[in-house]
């Protein structure tokens, strides 16, 4: 058994081996290797988060493109990060030379690391839900009757590594809802995402909640995966009432909602 | 019009090869449903929609026939959605509210619940089923492809050992991706503490707003329908209840077409709010309102907009209604 190794050769041959698991191109064996390292090594786990979004923003057929104050966020997140690039990374300037995390390569000079690197690098933007926005961990599938899984031989305390709960939500109870709107989150006092003014009145709150309840109440006719789809429209506050908000694009949608005229 | 009627002529014509062929995804897809309704799990997941990316907690309960369940954003509007039995709370932080309904007891009956069937193969195209890698597990890949216009396509990668869709993309007729999660972490615990059901914030200081939703009839007169609908959608159920921020009892009507659903409620319109009309979206839900005959009409489900405002614009009174709005008395109401 490996133990940890600080040289950046084979922290560079880890970045390489993350890079193929992610794309689905390690084998079984050398999968579970790694999830053992990945349970050991905090550093190289921060890694993995990174790869999984940046994976999912490439999967994502259309791309992913963020909303603006969340590429603010981002941007905020990856120059506090030099080991991911600076901030001019994110216009697609620096990608030709992409740079290698320091926390896996300490001091040594990585320019001509694998061409995976920038392919990952290159979405910087998606790279930056990655960064800023989640808070993500690596993938941990632990099942109850699967100890061969392949990360089961790591303690369950260690499975899932989130960020610290959201600032923004103390900030919220303690404020007043005049100024609630703009909690700082995580610490970095970049703008939040709130885009609805907090309401004091029940006229104004009135619409959105009387949609919620149709919305909860048809969840559960719903099948279970309609129904999460649902439910996340809940949490997210996605409804759209256009006169409530700055005026917002919507790329995917052909049809820009126009919100429930009702109350005002 | 005729060449849907083609379509569902030639589709009828093949399903008894569709159906050989869509046997091993659609066995997928119900254990997916399976493991989603009946595991317990922890799991951190994005959820990509459009320009938005949020990531989310949810953990889900089930002992015996309690069912838990919370769902919590970790970096947006720090929303949650708490459901335990049968209370629902949600937490508005940035609204510095909570909303708390509590749910008729017997909840919906088991078979106005969508179910896919063999006239699922009439309406979508279920394929896949093959291997696919994903996140360093095995995962088989499932597409839901819908043959109209009037309904959402999904793309699922299974997880072979759990069933759980680990990654789920919703797409319209197209194939362009509307939303989709992306699980970073699940955890499938044999037990779940009490404690991970307590929301993140002290929302002593919120405003609550309560409600219980009771069921006032589960077999309500049919005082309203709607004259037609989409192609394989029919209805499965209508009800009447109390639901918060309505004083009167609301008909609720459910249609399927077995993997999506489309609720319409029917409710007296407010005298002292102006009437809410024309088309919303809440998350993958689209709705749409009307007023009719002094109702306010509301239809939603996860549908594309086109269905919401193709059955809202259906939904008329019967005779039965047209008589009772005269003449029957409102239950809360002088």
């Amino acid at each position: 058994m490996t133990e940890e190794c600080p040289s950046s050769e084979r922290h560079g041959e880890r970045d390489s081996q993350l890079s193929a698991m992610f794309d689905g191109e390690l084998t079984a064996a050398e999968c579970e290797l790694l999830a053992r390292r990945l349970s050991r090594d905090e550093a190289l786990r921060a890694q993995w988060s990174r790869f999984a979004l940046i994976g999912a923003a490439l999967r994502s057929e259309r791309g992913v493109i963020l909303h603006e104050r969340v590429a603010w966020r981002v941007q905020s997140a990856i120059a506090q990060e030099p080991s991911y690039g600076d901030a001019s990374g994110a216009e697609g300037t620096n990608a030709n030379t992409p740079r290698v995390p320091a926390q896996a390569t300490p001091g040594a000079s990585q320019s001509a690391q694998s061409p995976r690197w920038m392919r990952f690098a290159r979405p910087a933007f998606g790279a930056g839900i990655a960064a800023g926005v989640a808070a993500v961990s690596i993938l941990w599938l632990r099942t109850q009757e699967g100890p061969e899984t392949m990360l089961a031989a790591a303690p369950a305390s260690e499975s899932i590594t989130l960020t610290p709960e959201p600032a923004s939500i103390t900030v919220a109870q303690t404020t007043t809802p005049a100024v609630a709107n703009e909690p700082a989150i995580g610490g970095t006092g970049e703008p939040e995402r709130y885009s609805t003014p907090a309401p004091s009145s029940q006229a104004s709150f009135a619409p959105p909640a009387h949609l919620a309840n149709y919305v909860v109440a048809h969840s559960e006719y719903s099948g279970p995966l309609a129904r999460r789809m649902a439910l996340l429209g809940i949490v997210s506050n996605e409804v759209q009432p256009e006169a409530a908000d700055a005026p917002r694009s919507e790329p995917a949608e052909k049809k820009p909602a126009t919100g429930v005229r009702g109350a005002p | 019009m005729r060449s849907t009627i083609a379509r569902f002529a030639m589709a009828s014509l093949l399903v008894g090869a569709g159906m050989a062929l869509a046997a091993e995804p659609q066995e997928w897809l119900e254990r997916m449903n399976k493991a989603l309704t009946t595991r317990n799990y922890v799991g951190v997941f994005t959820h990509v929609r459009g320009t938005r990316a949020e990531t989310m907690r949810i953990i889900h309960r089930v002992r015996g026939r309690d069912v838990s369940e919370r769902l919590l954003s970790l970096d947006g509007s720090g929303n949650e959605f708490i459901r335990e039995g049968d209370e629902l709370t949600c937490y508005y932080p940035d609204k510095r509210s909570v909303l708390v309904e509590r749910r008729a007891p017997d909840g919906p009956l088991l078979g106005a619940l969508p179910a896919i069937d063999d006239g699922s193969t009439l309406l979508y195209e279920i394929q896949g089923g093959e291997r696919q890698r994903l996140l360093g597990r095995t995962t088989r890949l499932v597409s839901l492809n819908p043959r109209d216009e009037y309904r959402y396509g999904y793309r699922l990668w299974i997880d072979e050992q759990t069933s759980m869709p680990l990654k789920t993309q919703l797409c319209d007729k197209s194939g362009a991706v509307i939303e989709q999660i992306l699980f970073s972490s699940i955890d499938l615990p044999e037990r779940i503490p009490d404690s991970m059901f307590k929301p993140l914030v002290d929302a002593s200081e919120y405003r609550w707003l309560r409600a219980d939703r009771a069921l006032v009839s589960n077999a309500s007169p049919a005082l309203w329908e709607a004259m037609r609908l989409p192609p394989g959608f029919r209805m499965t159920t209508r009800s009447s209840q109390a639901m918060p921020g309505s004083k009167e009892p609301v008909e609720h009507l459910v249609f399927t077409d077995g993997i999506a659903s489309v609720s319409v409620f029917v409710e007296p319109r407010k005298p002292d709010t102006k009437p809410s009309e024309g088309p919303a979206r809440w998350g993958s839900s689209s709705a749409f309102s009307t007023v009719v005959d002094d109702h306010q009409v509301t239809a939603i489900g996860e549908v594309p907009p086109n269905t919401v405002e193709f059955i809202a614009n259906q939904v008329k009174a019967t005779s039965k209604a047209t008589q009772g709005l005269g003449l029957a008395p409102a239950p809360r109401r002088k």
